[in-house]
């Protein structure tokens, strides 16, 4: 709460008187905005500035930031459902919305937007509608392609307020509906210029109903009389232009821009190039050789505005001349006839001008006169009261007047004539009246200018700047009007100022023709806001005038006017001069008498709504020029400040607030009577009526200043294309100069190449010079050689000659060597024959000698044998002879002897080889007994896992037996033995007759006994139940072998038993006992024994051979006398046989006769 | 020297260029002609190369000690070991323990514990462990051997080889089974050691039955090739190579039980290559055996 009251009080501050304060508050307001995001204090901002229209809580609220967008337009929907604050909620709206805030794009989304279409369709009121209207406008370029679902509802409240333009339901008042007239037209071109195929299908749709019919005539029709074909129309569809990618790309300024050129309202339209300049090259021409007077407004463009124009001006100049009058005159006839009736109306006057020689300005303003009144009666004629926009502008000649005067003035002293007769052919209006205001409106005009440079430099603030605008633009507006009067006074000039018409044309048809003025003057309010705008465009493209003014001839009235500086100029100060509305001009003055005067604060929104009420009747009335001129001592009285264009409006508020308090103050009555010619309404309502309408103004004036921003915006843009245009021109420029400079390097270039070229001609020509020079020596040198090669060819075949001589002489001579030699070798044999001859001859005569000496030595020896004989000789002859005998016989012996040496030693070689292969073959024998031995040794191996098989069924078998057996014996072992009893005694009855009964008895314990020892050796009960005396036989059988068992059955062992007991009587030491014994189990004592004796011969056969146990018996009696044990075995076998069939009674040698017993005592 | 020249001179050459096999039916041929067969060679042989079916049988035979390496003493002792079969299958006839319905398998086995002296009193007694391996393997070797006395010897010797000759390395297989695997991928022993699934792995039948119905009898034939030649190492890698073919499928798996399923019944279509790539592993691991061994 205590933040609430803190609010509260702060709100209050915030409208306090003092600068500082506000400010401050201000800031507290916007820094509690960004650090509080509820919804709360939004709120309450909006409802105190319903209560207040505080001028600061509206700024906070203008100027609201992302996240309170929300819960602003939260808040103005809920307002709008309110009919009581829905007015003031819009107005608020409408402020939001042309500053376009940076969450414009949410307002399509906003439950606002429906809110208002709701309000739009179903209010009844004429202001709201309009407010509503003019802010949907607004709005519609932001949103465009989100718009698109609203499109059918902005159709429908088209379609509604034009009907209502034409039905006036109940008791709206026509002022209204003019209002409301302007704002359903700036819908139809909205609507028009954004969607056109939707909405021509929607009119065609709307209007086809018969009962449509008539407000398309009167209402929609003449609308389109103000707009071109819409491209789109052609080549867009219904869905392209919904499409939200053609709207992407458009900014909001983009929007109003393509609106405004399918516009042909003057007001409206617009043109740039690129959407005209076919019409321009078309246009252009013709028009200006037809009817050059009929554009008079351009030429003064052209010569004013470029140097490329002035051509034309110059010979429009000539044209001018009355020589050329019947083609002008012509031309507007012929005009007539084809154009709409604006054209008409403008054709008389540039007749006039035409006729009018160019050089006397003094017959202007007859003509001028002329034409003014030729326009009201046209206006008149034409402005029904029903009021088509579509009429021509009456208040144009005013203005126009206006403008002529205020160029003229401050040079041709004609002008004032001029003016003066105007106004008074226009008007019974007091000349100084009229001339005071002129007055001033200069004064003004330039402080305005200021100001509105101002409102478009938005960083500039102070006075200063102002101040120094304004002394530009007087210098600037000097130059301007220096060239104007130029133009006027050489030219009739009067056609220029011709389009007052810039007014919207609904202001001057709806109103009667008495109240036309303060129409005008409205409209002029209108237009001012628009002024400043255009102005500034127009000094900026002051190149691309001329191509607009080109297409003018269209609507050449109405369409220079907005662009052309001088026009708006005019305008401008027609406006001040004639009406004293609150033009934006007049506002400065009229805030600084505020200041000054310290009007308190809280009177402004009351003024608002009052004052500009009372400016409009007074101008309308012409009854309060008193008061007015009053306030225009005041307002000069204060120097005019310099202030920004958003203070305007609410200048026009609070200055027409003075108004109201002078109207407050008139007497009732007078009142009355001024009010009754409205036709008769009550003061009160009509107080409320013109308060409305002030509203409903101020909302106009806003819509228009909203346009001018997006035309500033565009502007700006344009501008910086402008720049950079020319940019790009100087680089080509700079580009061009730099190719020349080129070209020129080049051609220098150029021309040291050809000097190159010829000093290079020369060098070539010398130096051919130089080769032919060594050409010629080189042949003469070549000459030389070939002459030299001549010389030394002969000298070599003469070399050839002395070789081959050469050659030949030294055959020669190695011929006649061989000679020498040959010879020489000849001789030297010859010698030596000839030595050999002598010696031999030497030889012969010693050899004579000898012989002779030895034939005397012969004789001598012969004379000596002779004289010896030969006693001795035999006995040497006999030794020799002994000798070689002997020699002899040693030689053979010694020849025997190595004979027989040779023959032994071969023996022994014989012997050793012999040896060595015995020793192979040992070893061979050795491997292969070897081999043969592992080749056994497997083959045994393999029997004796076949044995140990055998063995192992042989114990599965026998363990099978003795099963059966226990099984058998289980069965009946007492039964039998009783048979056995019984048995036993029958057989011991029958043995009892060849041998005692103790055998019996003994052979039964014995029985028993085995029985008791059975373990592995179980007697076989059949041969001790059958044979008594069987069961040492049984007992052997048993103990033996395994495959003796089985292969004796008990039928053999019948015969043996008997023949044992034959034997045992008969003869006592015979084999059979033995072989029983000889046949011992393997366990047994004596079976290991026999083993070990039996180990050379192979157990198998031991085994196989039943049938040769005899022969080994006897085998075994004949090694028994080596054993020890074997002769104690003897014995007993001797003994066993013979005591038992003596003796019966020796049952403990039958004891000892068993074997296993034996064995397993042993063991 | 006389081998060689018998041998193809490229023989060297077949085996670099990856030809296995080529010359080796030529070359146990050669080693077969030898009277007095040298098993150290034949054993070498076997280990290095498969055998060629038709000599697989002859050379069991002579590796298990069922031939002599006398080839004149073949006949002989054959008709010892027939009779001997004979004789032991005459015998449990006679005492009625087999009959003709029983399963041959069911027969060789009662006929083995009546040689090793096991047989028990009656065939409905209940069968021991080692009963089921010597089940399992006769099995599987009826199925590569057609002579029945030939099959009965066979299983009998190499059923006692595994008994006497390993009995000492057999429970060494699972701790060298855990080293080789840890080699040869030591992620997979990790999951199967936190899936608790080693100890539970189906050694049994790996190295006590020695795959006898884990594989197809055609890879077996080879993986026993080896295991006769005397190596029963290559038990392990034949499970190591099986855990590292189905290692996908052993990886998905997480519970020691589905592990021991799985590995017990594994898809028998791709057997071979995991014999081939086991022989392989023991190559690379063991090296390939010498003929000093």
């Amino acid at each position: 709460m205590a933040q609430q009251t803190n609010i509260g009080e702060l709100l209050s501050m915030l409208d306090s008187s003092k600068l500082g304060v506000r400010d401050d508050i201000t800031t507290v307001f916007k820094e509690n905005l960004n650090s509080d995001r509820g919804p709360m204090l939004v709120n309450t901002l909006v409802d105190y500035y319903l209560e207040t229209n505080s001028q600061p809580v509206l700024h906070i609220l203008t100027t609201l930031q992302e996240p309170h967008d929300k819960h602003l337009l939260d808040k103005i929907n809920e307002h709008v459902g309110k009919a009581t604050t829905r007015l003031s909620i819009l107005s608020l709206l409408g402020h939001v919305i042309r500053l376009q805030p940076s969450w414009k794009h949410k307002l399509s989304q906003a439950p606002l937007l429906p809110s208002l279409l709701k309000c739009l369709k179903t209010d009844t009121d004429v202001v709201v509608l309009t407010t509503g209207v003019l802010v949907l406008i607004t709005m519609l370029p932001m949103i465009p392609q989100s718009g698109k679902q609203h499109l059918h509802d902005f159709f429908d409240i088209f379609g509604r307020l034009s009907s209502w333009c034409l039905k006036k339901p109940g008791h709206v008042t026509e002022i209204y509906l003019v209002h409301l007239h302007a704002s359903v037209y700036a819908l139809f071109h909205r609507l028009y210029g954004m969607y056109p195929c939707n909405f021509v299908s929607f009119l065609r749709s709307h209007y086809s109903m018969k009962e449509n019919l008539e407000t398309f005539e009167e209402v929609v029709r003449p609308m389109m009389e103000h707009v071109r074909i819409h491209p789109e129309l052609v080549t867009g569809s219904k869905d392209h232009e919904l499409d939200p990618r053609r709207w992407k790309r458009l900014e909001t300024h983009d929007v109003v821009i393509e609106c405004a050129k399918i516009s042909l309202d003057p007001t409206e339209a617009s043109y740039e190039d690129g959407y005209s300049v076919s019409h321009q090259i078309s246009a252009h021409f013709p028009h200006r050789s037809a009817d050059v007077t009929a554009s008079p407004y351009v030429d003064t463009q052209n010569s004013y505005g470029s140097t490329t124009s002035t051509p034309y001006s110059t010979s429009r100049l000539t044209f001018n001349t009355p020589g050329q009058l019947p083609q002008n005159l012509s031309s507007p006839s012929t005009r007539l006839l084809t154009e709409p009736p604006q054209a008409t109306l403008w054709s008389p006057s540039m007749v006039c001008g035409m006729t009018t020689p160019p050089t006397s300005p003094g017959n202007v303003p007859p003509d001028l006169s002329h034409s003014y009144s030729k326009v009201f009666g046209t206006t008149g004629r034409k402005g029904t009261p029903l009021g088509t926009p579509a009429t021509s502008p009456p208040p144009a000649p005013l203005c126009h007047s206006d403008d002529y005067v205020h160029i003229s003035a401050p040079q041709a002293s004609t002008t004032p004539h001029k003016r003066e007769e105007r106004t008074d052919s226009t008007r019974p209006c007091p000349h100084r009246q009229q001339h005071r205001p002129n007055d001033r409106g200069l004064e003004e005009s330039h402080s305005s200018k200021g100001s509105v440079t101002l409102s478009d430099l938005p960083g500039f603030l102070g006075d200063l700047a102002s101040e120094e605008d304004s002394v530009e633009k007087d210098k600037e507006e000097a130059a301007i009007s220096k060239e104007l009067s130029e133009i006027t006074t050489t030219e009739a000039e009067p056609p220029v100022v011709p389009r007052g018409g810039f007014d919207s044309p609904f202001y001057r048809d709806s109103l009667p023709g008495s109240q036309r003025k303060t129409h005008s003057a409205a409209s002029g309010a209108q237009s001012a806001t628009v002024n400043p705008e255009t102005l500034n465009s127009s000094l900026d493209k002051l190149g691309p005038d001329t191509p607009k003014q080109a297409f003018t001839p269209i609507d050449l009235p109405c369409g220079g006017v907005d662009e052309s500086p001088v026009g708006t100029r005019e305008c401008q100060t027609s406006l001040e001069m004639n009406i004293l509305t609150p033009s934006p001009y007049k506002i400065p003055p009229q805030r600084g008498v505020r200041f000054g005067s310290g009007q308190p604060p809280p009177y402004d929104h009351l003024f608002e709504v009052a004052l500009p009420k009372t400016a409009y009747q007074f101008v309308s009335k012409k009854t309060e020029e008193l008061f007015k001129k009053a306030k225009g001592n005041t307002e000069e009285d204060y120097v005019p400040s310099t202030s920004p264009m958003e203070v305007l409006d609410r200048l026009i508020q609070q200055g027409a607030d003075a108004h109201t308090k002078e109207l407050n103050k008139l007497s009732l009555p007078s009142k009355s009577v001024d009010w009754t010619h409205f036709g008769g309404s009550p003061p009160s309502d009509e107080i409320h009526t013109l308060r409305n309408q002030l509203l409903l103004l101020h909302n106009q004036l806003l819509y228009e200043r909203f346009k001018r921003q997006q035309h500033a915006l565009r502007n700006r843009r344009l501008l910086r294309k402008v720049i950079c245009a020319a940019a790009l021109e100087e680089h080509n420029a700079a580009m061009k100069d730099q190719l020349k400079l080129q070209e020129k390097d080049i051609q220098i270039w150029k021309v040291s190449l050809q000097k190159e070229q010829a000093r290079y001609n020369q060098l070539q020509e010398q130096h051919d010079t130089v080769v032919t020079q060594l050409h010629s020596q080189i042949r003469q040198l070549q000459h030389d050689r070939e002459e030299f090669y001549n010389q030394s060819q002969e000298l070599q075949t003469k070399l050839e000659d002395c070789r081959n001589m050469i050659a030949e002489l030294r055959i020669e001579l190695k011929k006649a060597n061989n000679k020498v030699c040959h010879t020489e070798l000849l001789l030297s044999q010859v010698s030596q024959k000839l030595s050999n001859s002598e010696s031999v001859q030497q030889q012969m005569e010693f050899l004579n000698r000898q012989l002779l000496v030895l034939g005397e030595v012969n004789e001598l020896y012969l004379e000596q044998l002779q004289n010896k004989h030969a006693d001795t000789t035999k006995e040497v002859e006999m030794m020799k002879a002994a000798y070689r005998k002997e020699l002899e016989k040693n030689r053979n012996h010694v020849l025997q002897q190595n004979q027989r040496l040779d023959t032994s030693q071969k023996r022994i070689l014989e012997l050793e080889s012999h040896l060595a292969k015995k020793d192979h073959l040992f070893l061979e024998q050795k491997k292969y007994l070897e081999d043969v031995k592992l080749q056994a040794r497997e083959q045994l191996k393999a029997a004796e896992s076949r044995y140990e098989a055998q063995k192992r069924i042989t114990q599965m078998f026998e363990l099978e037996i003795l099963d059966l057996y226990g099984r058998l014996e289980k069965d009946g072992f007492l039964k039998k033995l009783e048979e056995e009893k019984t048995e036993a005694a029958e057989a011991a009855e029958e043995r009892l007759d060849c041998c005692n009964d103790g055998c019996s008895d003994s052979i039964l314990g014995h029985n028993e006994e085995i029985y008791g020892h059975n373990g592995e050796t179980k007697i076989p009960r059949p041969g001790s139940t059958r044979g008594s005396s069987g069961s040492r036989g049984g007992g052997g059988s048993s103990s033996s072998s395994e495959i003796s068992t089985p292969e004796k059955p008990p039928n053999p062992r019948a015969g043996p038993f008997s023949l044992r007991w034959e034997t045992t009587m008969g003869e006592p030491s015979t084999s059979i006992p033995m072989t029983v014994g000889s046949l011992p189990s393997s366990k047994s004592f004596l079976g290991m024994k026999a083993r070990e004796l039996f180990r050379n011969k192979s157990e198998s056969q031991c085994d196989e051979d039943g049938m040769t146990i005899s022969s080994l018996s006897e085998t075994l009696k004949t090694e028994l006398g080596k054993d020890s044990c074997v002769e104690a075995k003897t014995p007993l076998n001797l003994d066993g046989p013979h005591p038992s069939p003596p003796n019966p009674d020796s049952v403990g040698q039958l004891h000892i006769m068993d074997y296993n017993e034996t064995h397993h005592e042993h063991s | 020297m006389t081998e060689d020249s018998q041998r193809n001179f490229r023989s060297v050459y077949y085996e670099k260029v990856g030809f296995r096999g080529v010359e080796e039916k030529k070359s146990l041929e050669i080693l077969l002609k030898d009277d007095r067969l040298d098993t150290e060679k034949l054993c070498t042989f076997s280990q290095r190369f498969p055998l060629p079916s038709m000599y697989r049988t002859l050379v069991w035979k002579v590796l298990l000690g069922i031939l002599p390496p006398h080839h004149e003493s073949h006949i002989q002792v054959m008709t010892y070991r027939r009779e001997q079969y004979s004789d032991l299958l005459h015998a449990l006839q006679v005492v009625r323990f087999v009959s003709d319905a029983r399963p041959q398998v069911e027969v060789y086995l009662r006929m083995y514990q009546l040689e090793s002296g096991k047989l028990p009193r009656s065939p409905s007694f209940p069968l021991e462990p080692e009963d089921r391996v010597f089940l399992a393997i006769a099995k599987a070797m009826e199925e590569m051997v057609e002579d029945s006395a030939d099959c009965y010897w066979m299983i009998r010797s190499f059923v006692n080889q595994l008994k006497k000759k390993y009995r000492d390395s057999l429970p060494q297989l699972p701790k060298a089974f855990e080293q080789y695997l840890n080699l040869e991928d030591s992620r997979l022993l990790s999951h199967l050691k936190t899936c608790s699934a080693l100890p539970l792995l189906p050694y049994d039948l790996w190295f006590r039955r020695c795959f006898a119905g884990c594989l197809p009898e055609s890879s077996l034939q080879r993986v026993w090739d080896k295991v006769v030649s005397g190596s029963c190492k290559i038990l392990v890698f034949v499970a190591v190579e099986i855990l590292l073919t189905f290692k996908i499928k052993v990886m998905a798996l997480n519970s020691a039980e589905k592990i021991t399923e799985f590995l017990e019944n594994i898809p028998q279509d791709s057997s071979d290559a995991i014999v081939s790539k086991a022989i392989d592993l023991w190559h690379k691991h063991c090296g390939t055996p010498v003929h000093s061994a």
